[in-house]
């Protein structure tokens, strides 16, 4: 009797530990095809989700892309203006102000330097970095200028841009001043030689900008609702 | 911040030292915009769907005080989730060209005068009551547009169909979309796509039909990109006449001559019946075959007529009839290899693999545009991908509401906002709807667009409003139909917002409200309605569409038809528009959803969106265990007969090249809009001709020469553009037709598809001279 239970115990034991064998490969290779990331862009695509603030992924990535030398360095070449003249309105997509070769490739190319910034020799320029490296077809909304002249003259204002440094407190961190729409990747234009020196950060290491700067949006002030 | 009233903004404190532009180009200096007092943090965010394309995205409009001055996409809408193309985030540019028309303007001794409006109004209406005095109702017509919002088309057919009497009511999207429209009714009984945009993020194979989507649908093109690299595997395949920017961005580019795209989607079909990858479970249950009329004409010749025939057949002699198009002989008609006609045919053939098709006017401006339509169609229906997410036969749209206004209101001549002036049931609806008498109604359908100007030229129509389109620029061989407008005893009404070639030849200009100016609908190609709500104040005299209409209609004496006011009479327009779609099939969603919403999905059912139709799972008007295709009386979808048939005019020995027209990223259409937009017009300052780099080489024409593109019906000077953004093939050259002043169309051929009616501006012959 006691032989046959222990014989079946050890058949039970030894089917279970197949199926184990059996499992759990299968088991590692699906966490390990299971990426978060991978799941985030079939369904947002191209947008930036609102709540993507909340990891500050794309900062720490970036961030981890960039060697030494890039953080340290500054290049005095391009100023507030001149980074504000190739926009029409705070936030608008820039255009490009070099040469670009056609036929193009619609895509992938501009990210040749623009996804990780570098030194350009034809231009004599540290390359800035796009804040959404993730948009393949960079020339659907930033295009090369090859006329000079309006068409008709325009009416065209839109508001001024955000002044800097507004802390609230002296030495408190100063709030984001602008959208954060496709522009969510604080390293992309605050950091590296590519940055525009008047927004550019002095303490790149610390990494999770988010924690200290928080966007200034224009919400009326808290008040509460005095029910008692 | 409060915006119930906002305080016009007089003095717009502008920083007067805009920085110097410090650009890479000496010479050329991009001020900074001129700036409003207010910060970037006191943006107010308004909704609103993109004037352009059909894509239909939705923005986010930035507003500071009364003028709009910022745009991002909005996250909230599917269809673009935040992201937009340079037109988009550019847009709100288009309402602040300093040659805005603000004021009527009538012709006086030959000069357009500033008129008060109600005056202006007055004589539009009483030249409207004089002609159909001296020559009849039907020589009164409207031409509208894709670009109508759906009020504007759903009074103007009122008006025109209901009221007055007459079907002399055509719109641009004739131009556009019609022969996607006949290819939809003559293969599900129906039109609008079965699918939605969703199908991007499911399918493993894009095909895209002569459609360069990287340019004129940019934002579903992006998401198509987004989709291949998070999955991999995922393959674009540009089945096209010219190399584009979507072919360099394409897994392969696959050219074929201009017309043989009807012999290679044939070929298609029988490598899929030789290898057996008929999904025999779906044809036999859900597919029925037929054939209709061949050898139909182009319809080049004024009065032409033709009505198609459908004749039930069996698959053997659907089979029979693909006996021809075997790859081999396939290859030699269309320059494709046998080896890549195979090749497409496995994809459409692979049961792993979901398949989507797009196209848009490579399809649809052609002289068997409903043909092509038709054949796309089979190479889905015989394997069954069709109405289930990621498989999806899809027809792009051009314009922001071709579907919304002009297929759904149906504001062309033979159609009703629900079915068509021929059947009695439908006039009965209307005349019910609209309060009329069912005989006010004609049962008889008049001129489609081509028609319609060629009796303006003969005089059988002598006037005509035109509103939100430009056909002194668009019509094929623009100068018949020029010198037709231009006839002293035709009267030309246009509403507008800028000078254009249409507004030279007006009798009357009539101020319209732009846009975000105004409250109305659009409806884009996934059967989503957007409501459009007034976000910044009209200029000067401007008026929306919708409100001229109304205007004239009273002065006419159709009071008790147009009896809304000033404040409610968009809501009022939609509640009583909504009554001709109330059933599973179409209904549309209630107007205070629509306001809430970034655009809904029609038939809305239930509180529920319907993203795919004839798919049990998601349709609430289809019956049965899996599909219903319920718009054809046998319940069937119909797999269609159509041979291939040479284009109406090809390139011979004294016009040896093809001519293919079209459109690009930065411009919009005429260029009305887009030319006024300081980066757009910076871009892309005037229009061009491609040319293939052998064919200049050997004609010693070099980037940038002036070269003639002429044809035997006029011709075109203009600069030579070699491997720029496009590469013809040899043999052919491309013009876009953005450009007023290098007017294309005078060169084109007005030769259309007989059972669409839709003008083929992709084909004819033309020479290239030095000079």
């Amino acid at each position: 009797m006691m032989e046959t239970s222990d014989k079946k115990v050890g058949k039970i034991f030894l089917v279970f530990a197949g199926l184990c064998i059996i499992t759990l490969p299968l088991v590692v290779f699906s966490a390990f095809s299971f990426q978060p990331g991978e799941m985030t862009t079939t369904t947002a695509v191209g947008a930036q989700d609102l709540d993507f603030d909340q990891k500050v992924e794309a900062i720490f990535i970036n961030y981890d892309a960039l060697s030494k030398e890039y953080l340290a360095g500054v290049s005095s070449a391009r100023t507030l203006d001149e980074y504000y003249s190739r926009r029409q309105y705070p936030g608008s997509p820039p255009y490009i102000p070099h040469k670009v070769e056609e036929p193009d490739l619609a895509r992938v190319e501009c990210l040749a330097c623009h996804a990780r910034g570098g030194w350009s020799e034809a231009l004599k320029r540290h390359t800035p970095i796009t804040p959404h490296p993730e948009q393949e077809a960079c020339r659907q909304c930033h295009v090369a200028m090859t006329g000079e002249n309006l068409f008709v003259d325009t009416d065209w204002a839109s508001v001024a841009t955000p002044r800097l440094g507004r802390s609230e407190l002296p030495g408190a961190p100063p709030p984001i001043p602008h959208e954060l729409q496709m522009r969510g990747n604080c390293v992309a234009c605050h950091v590296g030689p590519g940055a525009v020196t008047a927004i550019r950060v002095e303490h790149p290491s610390r990494g999770n900008c988010r924690q200290c700067h928080v966007p200034d949006t224009n919400v009326k002030p808290f008040r509460r609702d005095n029910k008692s | 911040m409060s915006i119930t009233r906002r305080s016009f903004i007089k003095t717009l404190a502008l920083n007067s030292a805009a920085a110097a532009a410090a650009t890479l180009f000496p010479g050329i200096s991009f001020s900074a915009w001129k700036k409003l007092d207010a910060a970037a943090g006191g943006i107010e965010w308004q909704k609103t769907p993109c004037r352009f394309c059909g894509t239909g995205c939705g923005l986010l409009v930035g507003v500071s005080g009364e003028r709009a001055v910022a745009v991002k996409g909005d996250p909230n809408c599917t269809v673009n989730k935040g992201l937009c193309c340079v037109k988009g985030y550019h847009s709100v540019q288009i309402l602040y060209g300093k040659d805005r028309i603000t004021k009527a303007l009538v012709r006086k001794n030959g000069k357009l005068v500033e008129t008060p409006l109600a005056e202006a109004l007055d004589l539009v209406a009483r030249k409207l009551q004089e002609t159909i005095k001296s020559h009849g109702k039907d020589a009164v017509a409207m031409y509208g547009s894709g670009q109508w919002s759906i009020t504007d088309g759903y009074v103007a057919s009122k008006l025109f169909k209901g009221c007055i009497g007459t079907n002399n009511l055509e719109a641009n999207a004739r131009l556009c979309m019609a022969s996607a429209v006949t290819g939809f009714l003559t293969s599900f009984g129906l039109d609008e796509p079965m699918g939605c945009y969703d199908d991007i993020d499911h399918a493993d194979v894009f095909i895209t039909w002569g459609n360069n989507m990287a340019e004129m649908h940019p934002v579903l093109f992006s998401r198509m990109l987004a989709n291949r690299t998070s999955k991999g595997h995922v393959k674009i395949i540009d089945f096209a006449t010219r190399t584009t920017r979507t072919s360099q961005a394409a897994d392969r580019s696959i050219l074929f001559k201009p017309q043989t795209d009807l012999a290679v989607a044939n070929a298609i079909c029988y490598e899929i019946i030789r290898n057996d990858w008929v999904n025999w479970d779906f044809v036999n249950k859900h597919v029925s075959f037929h054939k209709g009329k061949t050898n139909i004409g182009y319809g080049t010749e004024d009065h032409f007529k033709f009505q198609d025939k459908a004749e039930s057949v069996d698959f053997e002699q659907y089979k029979e009839f693909l006996a021809d198009y075997t790859p081999e002989n396939v290859e030699k008609i269309s320059g494709v290899s046998a080896k890549d006609i195979r090749y497409l045919a496995s994809l459409y053939g692979d049961p792993d693999k979901k398949v989507v098709s797009y196209w848009c006017m490579g399809m649809n401006q052609h002289t068997r545009g409903t043909w092509i339509n038709n054949l796309v169609y089979n190479c889905h229906l015989l394997v069954g991908k069709i109405s289930q997410p990621g498989n999806s036969p899809f027809s792009l749209t051009g314009q922001p509401s071709a579907c919304g206004t002009v297929r759904e209101v149906g504001t062309l001549t033979h159609k009703l906002p629900h079915g068509v002036v021929m059947k009695e049931g439908h006039r009965k609806l209307a005349a019910k709807i609209w309060d009329v008498p069912v005989e006010n109604i004609d049962p008889k359908p008049t001129y489609h667009t081509v028609e319609m100007f060629r009796a303006l030229d003969r005089g059988d129509i002598r006037f005509m409003w035109v509103q939100v389109t430009n056909p002194m620029v668009t019509m094929p061989n623009l100068n018949r139909y020029r010198n037709g407008a231009e006839k002293d005893d035709r009267f030309m009404v246009v509403s507008e917002i800028y000078p254009t070639p249409t507004y030279d030849v007006a009798d009357v200009v009539l101020p319209s409200a732009l846009w975000i100016e105004r409250e109305g609908f659009f409806g884009n190609s996934e059967r989503r309605t957007q409501h459009a709500d007034q976000i910044v104040p009209m200029p000067g005299d401007c008026m929306s569409n919708t409100w001229q209409i109304i205007e004239v209609a009273r002065r006419l004496g159709f009071e008790k038809q147009f009896p809304w006011s000033e404040d409610t009479y968009i809501e009022d327009i939609w509640n009583e528009y909504i009554q001709f779609h109330d059933s599973p099939k179409h209904r549309m969603a209630p107007y205070n959803e629509l306001k809430a919403r970034s655009g809904i999905q029609w038939p809305f059912v239930d509180g529920m969106e319907t993203k795919w139709r004839y798919n049990v799972k998601y349709d609430p008007a289809a019956k049965g265990d899996d599909f219903h295709f319920y718009g054809k009386p046998d319940n069937r979808a119909w797999i269609w007969l159509r041979p291939y048939e040479p284009a109406a005019e090809s390139p011979d020995s004294e016009y040896p090249f093809w001519l293919n027209t079209g459109r690009i990223l930065e411009h919009w259409h005429t260029g009305s809009m887009t030319r006024r937009v300081p980066i757009l017009h910076k871009a892309v300052p005037e229009s061009y001709v491609e040319i293939n780099p052998d064919d200049a080489n050997r004609m010693g024409i070099v980037n940038g020469m002036k070269v003639k593109v002429s044809s035997r019906r006029g011709s075109v000077v203009m600069k030579a553009s070699i491997n720029g953004r496009g590469r013809p093939p040899q043999g052919m050259v491309f013009v876009p037709f953005f450009d007023e002043s290098y007017l294309i169309n005078e060169v084109t051929l007005d030769a259309f598809c007989p059972i669409s009616k839709q003008p083929d501006y992709k084909k004819c012959a033309v020479k290239l001279e030095r000079v």
